[in-house]
């Protein structure tokens, strides 16, 4: 059973165990593999500012075509990892995409590559993340619910209330139901994590994960969890600052 | 003589300038949209980390995005909105930049 991320001295801790780490590694490699950057980061961040330059000059030699025709092969999935960044003009999207693309896709791969790292070190089921390996693991599962949202097609609030009404009829083999159970269990560990760094931990009684609630996909406990987190926002910052 | 000249006395001169130029010109903003991914505090997280706005305009950005669909968390100049949206996509929040109407 999980035990969410909490601060050690420097660091964050969080208890995982070896199916947990099993499936996080997958899904963030299956991520990391959609993302894949034309140039691989070499982890010299000079080198790879410098590749990232290069590969911007030369893609705008082909760039006089508007890339809708690339557009359309496009796994979906990346429109939501690397979405447009302007609504209503297409042209200044695609000249925003040319020039971001590769040093975002780069970005999220080097995160990826951290946390992927951080799991695998992993010793008596304890994920340790340094200072500056937290904010990259985070962001990491980010995308990792980012992608898992889109493949079960949770594309709006909607989409996300129908998801989790759905669970409440699906079929216990439904691959649906299983996946939207581990996106449940990352949405809990990227809100520990994210807690853990803002100095807004949970009470170590909190911190456990109950397996009941991934298991046992009739019951939206979760859900209400959420909104009442939502009037905490509403009452007032939570934690000194 | 040249040197002496170009240190002091433009920059006066280029901040009124600037004023009666610029001015008319309509800031250009980035906006980040709400999504049924990202959680709330994780939002919060990074209107801290990347703006580093205090937690109290962290929290109000986000509850904007999530209450209102959207949010305006920066403007100023076309180049630093685009970097802005790019920094804000690399967190995972889906981020857009647009001139401001």
């Amino acid at each position: 059973m999980a035990r969410a991320f909490l601060r050690e001295d420097d660091d964050y801790v969080a208890l995982l165990d070896t199916t947990e780490r099993t499936v996080l590694y997958g899904l963030m490699q299956q991520t990391r593999t959609l993302l894949s950057p034309e140039i691989e980061p070499t982890g010299d961040t000079f080198d790879d500012l410098v590749a990232t330059m290069g590969l911007s000059l030369s893609a705008s030699d082909s760039a006089t075509q508007p890339d809708s025709s690339g557009l359309a092969d496009r796994d979906p999935a990346l429109d939501r990892l690397l979405p447009t960044a302007h609504r209503g003009d297409d042209q200044v999207a695609a000249e925003f995409r040319r020039l971001t693309e590769e040093g975002l896709r780069q970005r999220k791969s080097g995160n990826l590559d951290v946390a992927l790292d951080r799991l695998s070190d992993a010793s008596g089921d304890r994920v340790v993340l340094g200072p500056h390996q937290a904010p990259a693991f985070l962001m990491a599962l980010t995308d990792v619910r980012l992608l898992l949202g889109e493949r079960m097609g949770m594309r709006t609030e909607e989409d996300a209330e129908a998801l989790h009404a759905a669970m409440e009829v699906i079929d216990d083999d439904d691959p649906l139901g299983y996946a939207m159970a581990w996106y449940d269990f990352l949405t809990w560990l990227q809100e520990t994590l994210t807690h853990a760094l803002m100095g807004t931990d949970l009470a170590l009684g909190e911190a456990a994960y109950d397996e009941d609630d991934v298991d046992d996909l009739t019951e939206d406990d979760d859900y209400d969890d959420v909104d009442d987190r939502d009037h905490d926002v509403e009452d007032g910052p939570r934690g000194a600052v | 003589m040249t040197a002496a000249t170009l240190s002091l006395a433009p920059v006066e001169q280029e901040v009124t300038s600037t004023q009666d130029v610029v001015a008319p010109d309509l800031p250009w903003v980035t906006i980040v949209w709400n999504d049924p991914v990202n959680l709330m505090t994780y939002v919060t997280w990074v209107f801290e980390t990347y703006f580093g706005y205090p937690r109290p305009k962290a929290e109000k950005l986000m509850m904007d995005v999530h209450v209102k669909g959207k949010a305006v968390v920066s403007n100023g100049p076309r180049e630093s909105m685009e970097r802005d949206a790019e920094a804000l996509q690399g967190y995972g929040l889906w981020a857009t930049f647009e001139k401001d109407e």
